[in-house]
């Protein structure tokens, strides 16, 4: 077997044998196929027939419930058919209620289109009016109007929804019949965006209890560790989980692959992944490849034609990238082409993993862990055809996360899923929803609150004292000069914004926060390829001033960050150490940049720019004494440990709650306010807070003892890019210090938590004694 | 979970938010180029002056009460309360000939389906004149009595869709069909609003022949809370059975305006009713010939009416936030003129195109 020849030639090639660190095989597993409680109309088994489809117990499982009323979340595996469990009770259910509707929501294009031909294809063959039909941003005038009237099943995006909700009086019949919300890849809908999509729902789901409709939800997500709380979260809604997979696979390899095995890397972990591709395309394996860039996969792929065509020329044209700008044509080319066998080796960007309809591959590697266990085990779900044996190959880049990884295999295959969060407490993300409710019908904060929760006549009140809403005796309706859904953006946090103008042409708008750190005066930026200086900032007028430019360095900007705790909203113990959660006011200052070339600094200028304060949601916790002491008896520096403990934490958060380290920020002093304490902070980087640092404080013992054995582990002499370091800290990795860092980190996770009273830890970690 | 704090100046930041979405642009003078590709936009000379105007207004009105400024009367009606202003004026209006415009569509054999110009000229040369001697033709003898069917009913609506199957819907030919009312079932109507959909309607201006006057009914409202007993009294208007509604770009903005708003406080829509938008019509026949299709060009180009003391249409909403901040009724006057201006104009062009093309050529 080919799969089992490449694993044979990884484990004795010199080059690859030292650079594997782990090999995992899963047994195969035989189809296991369930049973409806009500059978199918003719019309639908003869579909499945036709097909030569039988129903796997999941999709009976989940069938069986839609079926039965209740909303329904899948969770099981790529390709184990989820698209077929939810399309089968909505038709079954299309085909009995004559004017019942359904809402497909999607968060791509590409995976829009792909449902709408599976959708037509089915009304086609069991003759069920349907219509299927997209509505999106790039749905002509002329056809609009009609989708609304005819069609049964309606596909579109969050971002479209959130803009038509307000036309809901031409929604009308579409509304009041809608019976089913489904939501694809609903796992996408998480952090800041997630938090946004959960409103819009809220909404949706207000005007159609305005025209006295009462929809089912059927979300399918990825793997996570709490699906239930998060499709509770995104849509107010309790749900039925549907995660026992009865689709069959073949025998599984996954490979860890190290390029950074001894520390140091000869080779370009760019080059490795090519040789890797190379080797498998040789021993005749279907292989997808995923890259971090769009960059990488064009360079991947010229590297590895040009190694093979020295072999065969025809072996050199089955390499291909497949790139965003696409063509769909192009795409289903590729597809087709890959279908057919003459395709060998394809090479996309980790953003594509969505975007692609290959169906299943015999071979997968993943270059650069993609930043969740989810996406890692949606892309390596690529590999395996029916009942044939696979591969996954990670290949490590040198950041914390994949080196972790690379250490801890165990970690990686065995850990349970990550939290992935929805938080409808940001007080900016609500206000902005209650400006477009309000726009929508008059908001009543009675019988609205159960979709806003909380009470919320204080900010009602507040939005009203700006003149945006009037109350009435109907409720509180919008008077705002703008359209409420247009002034909120789905992808952010609200904030004054700035304007990036080049020659009189408006580049973008960034946020304060983003303008401070990326467009201050001197900054070299990039936008869409192309690099740009700033000449002038405006900050009376929010206005940055940016010529095209072409240099060869780089700026990277110095901040100091200042806290203050306002109140603290909860405590508790982990090992003995104090750590608490709350609400903060944090400062970032920045004071200047400095001017890189690769990483020589040639040169250092100062900023003055005003201090910037947001209130945010932050954990922190407090070493006593009795730690402070055994750094500073070791002749350690009680700063540098501190620092290095909260890059460390923060570098494993997204190993618990799925965020991107760019969401959160940290400060560690040896000496914080007037008590004079020690602390590390971790801090959500949202005006508000999105419930980053609330979940990470239930799950402490965890994420402490992760950042413990990154730290211990890491083959560096006194920290490196693996470990502490961290990419984006504004003091410049200075000061720290690994051996006091594994002390501290060591004492926060000596044995496990005796206290009661205390979450019990999810990931099922082992926790070890130094 | 506790009640979410409410953070300080949330107001005020999304306040500042919505003020940068700009629903209308400033443009200097004389580009006529920019004019062309903006939807809504002002000329900055009109905008410096409607600024420096908006500040006159405020110190002259900073002690008149609303009720001496606006003497009108409060209606009650299931939505609530609004308070109304009525204004009326001489209007002359074209006299009526409806069996001149019933004949000519006789004539026209193309309004049967299947029959182009072709098809005419050869029913021509065999001696069918009209769609009545098509009732002798083999082929087509049912279609001409549907059509004739159509006709001999009278309704506005189906003669219009008749219409529109073979001329586009700016077509003279259309308007003709306003032939069919009498000049009382005419509803002139144009909305003032604070913004371009999804906000309230401030101000309704409905025009109608009464008594041989032309009346304009105005409903102002004093407070956003007035806006549905405002709608309801609108819909009353356009509840008649034989209204036909006369709006100037109407059928894009102020009747689905009408609707949204009906839809926003849970009520029905008015049933369709024949809509003249004369937008449309006045592009037909001065196509290129004036600088914009503004109502105020047309009124001036047209009419000969030269506006003093306006508001920019664009700017309504801003004069108008200003007197619910301010409860200065100031911002309000020019609002109120404006709006009424617009609907006697609105009908006087009307009736200027309804005459012109009179016979229907």
């Amino acid at each position: 077997m080919a799969v089992n020849d490449l694993i044979r030639l990884l484990e004795v090639n010199p080059v690859y044998r030292t650079r594997v660190v782990h090999v995992r095989s899963i047994e195969p597993k035989p189809a296991r196929v369930g049973s409806l409680e009500l059978p199918l109309s003719p019309s639908l088994a003869a579909y499945l027939d036709q097909m030569g489809i039988r129903l796997y117990s999941h999709q009976c499982e989940a069938i069986n419930h839609v079926r039965a009323g209740k909303n329904v979340i899948l969770t099981t595996s790529t390709a184990s058919g989820k698209t077929l469990a939810f399309n089968i009770p909505v038709y079954s259910n299309l085909e009995i209620n004559k004017d019942a509707r359904a809402l497909y929501l999607y968060p791509t294009k590409a995976l829009s289109n792909d449902q709408l031909l599976s959708l037509d294809q089915m009304a086609k063959f069991t003759g069920i009016a349907v219509k299927p039909a997209l509505y999106d941003g790039d749905t002509p005038q002329s056809k609009r109007a009609a989708i609304r009237e005819h069609s049964r099943i309606i596909i579109s995006n969050p971002h479209e929804l959130h803009q038509v909700l307000s036309w809901h009086a031409k929604w009308q019949p579409f509304l009041s019949n809608l019976q089913f919300i489904v939501i694809d890849e609903a796992h996408r809908y998480r952090g800041v965006f997630g938090s946004h999509i959960a409103f819009v729902i809220r909404r949706l789901l207000r005007l159609c209890r305005h025209y006295g409709s009462d929809p089912r939800f059927v979300l399918s997500t990825a793997t996570l560790a709490n699906p239930r709380e998060f499709a509770h979260h995104l849509t107010g809604q309790e749900f039925e989980l549907v995660d026992n997979d009865g689709s069959p696979h073949g025998r599984k390899n996954f490979v860890l692959y190290n390029p950074f095995y001894d520390g140091i890397s000869e080779r370009s972990m760019h080059q490795e992944t090519k040789d890797l591709l190379v080797s498998c395309v040789k021993e005749n394996l279907q292989t997808l490849c995923f890259t971090g860039s769009r960059k990488m996969a064009e360079l991947v792929t010229v590297w590895a034609r040009d190694d093979v065509r020295r072999l065969s020329p025809g072996l050199a044209d089955s390499i291909s990238a497949y790139r965003a700008g696409f063509l769909p044509e192009e795409r289903r080319a590729i597809e087709r082409q890959l279908k057919g066998g003459t395709l060998k080796g394809v090479v996309s960007t980790n953003a594509l993993e969505l975007g692609i309809d290959v169906g299943s591959l015999d071979a997968v590697i993943i270059s650069g862990y993609p930043g969740t266990m989810m996406s890692t085990r949606q892309q390596a779900g690529r590999a395996g055809r029916k009942g044939d044996e696979s591969l996954a190959i990670l290949v490590a880049q040198a950041n914390p996360l994949d080196q972790y990884f690379m250490h801890h295999p165990d970690q990686f295959f065995d850990r349970s899923h990550e939290h992935a969060i929805v938080d409808t407490a940001n007080p900016y993300i609500l206000s902005g929803h209650l400006l477009c409710a309000a726009a929508e019908l008059p908001l009543n904060e009675e019988t609205d609150r159960e979709f806003f929760g909380e009470p919320v006549s204080g900010f009602l009140s507040e939005l009203a004292s700006d003149d945006l809403l009037r109350r009435t005796s109907r409720g509180w309706v919008y008077t705002g000069r703008g359209r409420a859904a247009e002034a909120v953006r789905l992808d952010g946090v609200p904030g004054e914004t700035f304007r990036i103008m080049c020659h009189g042409r408006l580049l973008e708008t960034l946020d304060r926060g983003q303008a401070y750190r990326e467009a201050h005066k001197g900054a070299i930026m990039l936008h869409q390829g192309e690099t740009f200086v700033v000449n002038e900032m405006d900050l009376e007028t929010h206005t940055i001033r940016v010529t095209e430019t072409d240099v060869d360095y780089y700026t990277q900007p110095q901040k100091e960050v200042d806290l203050s705790i306002i109140e603290t909203l909860e405590t508790r113990t982990v090992n003995g150490i104090k750590c608490a959660y709350g609400e903060v006011d944090v400062t970032e200052q920045y004071t200047g940049y400095k001017i890189k070339r690769g990483d020589t600094i040639i040169g250092m200028e100062p900023l003055s720019l005003p201090a910037l304060t947001f209130r945010t949601k932050a954990f922190w916790f407090i070493p006593p004494d009795s730690v402070e002491h055994k750094v500073t008896d070791a002749g350690l520096d009680l700063a540098g440990g501190l620092h290095g403990a909260e890059h460390a934490i923060i570098g494993l958060m997204p190993l618990h709650v799925m965020c991107d380290r760019w969401d959160i920020g940290g400060l560690s002093s040896p000496v914080f306010g007037e008590t004079g304490e020690p602390v590390v902070f971790v801090y959500d980087g949202y005006e508000g807070g999105i419930g980053l640092a609330e979940k990470a404080f239930g799950i402490l013992p965890a994420l402490f003892t992760s950042a413990y054995e990154l730290v211990r582990d890491c083959p560096c002499e006194s920290g490196c890019p693996s470990c502490i370091y961290s990419p984006k800290c504004g003091n410049d990795n200075q000061p720290l210090d690994k051996e006091a860092t594994i002390l501290i980190l060591g004492e926060l996770c000596r044995e496990p938590e005796k206290n009661g009273s205390c979450h019990p830890c999810p990931t099922g970690l082992k926790i070890t004694a130094p | 979970m506790s009640v979410i704090p409410v953070p300080a100046r949330i107001g005020a930041l999304w306040q500042q938010r919505i003020q940068g979405l700009q629903e209308y642009e400033v443009i200097r003078d004389g580009n006529v180029f920019g004019a062309g590709f903006s939807n809504s936009m002002v000329f900055s000379t009109e905008y410096e002056q409607a600024r420096r105007y908006l500040e006159t207004l405020l110190s002259r009105y900073q002690d008149t009460r609303f009720d001496a400024q606006f003497q009108g009367r409060e209606v009650f009606n299931e939505g609530g309360t609004c308070f109304t202003l009525e204004y009326r004026q001489d209007l002359s209006h074209p006299a009526v000939d409806r069996d001149r415009f019933m004949t000519h569509l006789m004539g026209d054999m193309t309004l049967v389906h299947g029959v182009g110009p072709v098809t005419r000229r050869n029913l021509e040369s065999r001696g069918y004149r009209s769609i009545p001697d098509l009732l002798q033709h083999p082929v087509l003898k049912n279609r001409a009595r549907q059509v004739l069917t159509c006709l001999s009913e009278g309704k506005t609506l189906s003669i219009m869709e008749l219409i529109g199957t073979r001329y586009p819907k700016s077509h003279a030919t259309m308007l003709g069909t306003a032939e069919l009312h009498e000049p009382e079932d005419f509803v002139f109507l144009d909305i003032e609003t604070l913004g371009m959909f999804s906000r309230p309607v401030i101000l309704f201006g409905i025009g109608v022949i009464d008594n041989g006057q032309f009346a304009v009914h105005q409903y102002l409202l004093r407070d956003i809370a007035e806006e549905q007993a405002a709608l309801v009294e609108t819909v009353y208007h356009l509840s008649g059975n034989r209204v036909a509604l006369v709006t100037f770009n109407g059928k894009s903005f102020d009747l689905p305006y009408i609707i949204d708003r009906l839809a926003y406080y849970g009520m029905k829509s008015p049933v369709r009713m024949p809509h003249f938008d004369v937008l449309h019509f006045s592009r037909r026949r001065w196509k290129d010939r004036f600088s914009s299709m503004r109502l105020a060009t047309l009124e001036r180009e047209v009419l000969g009416v030269c506006r003093n003391d306006d508001v920019p249409g664009a700017m309504v909403p801003e004069f108008y936030e200003t007197y619910l901040r301010s409860r200065n009724i100031g911002p309000l006057v020019p609002i109120v003129e404006h709006n009424r201006q617009d609907v006697i104009s609105l009908a006087r062009i009307f009736f200027y195109l309804l005459e012109e093309s009179y016979g229907c050529q």
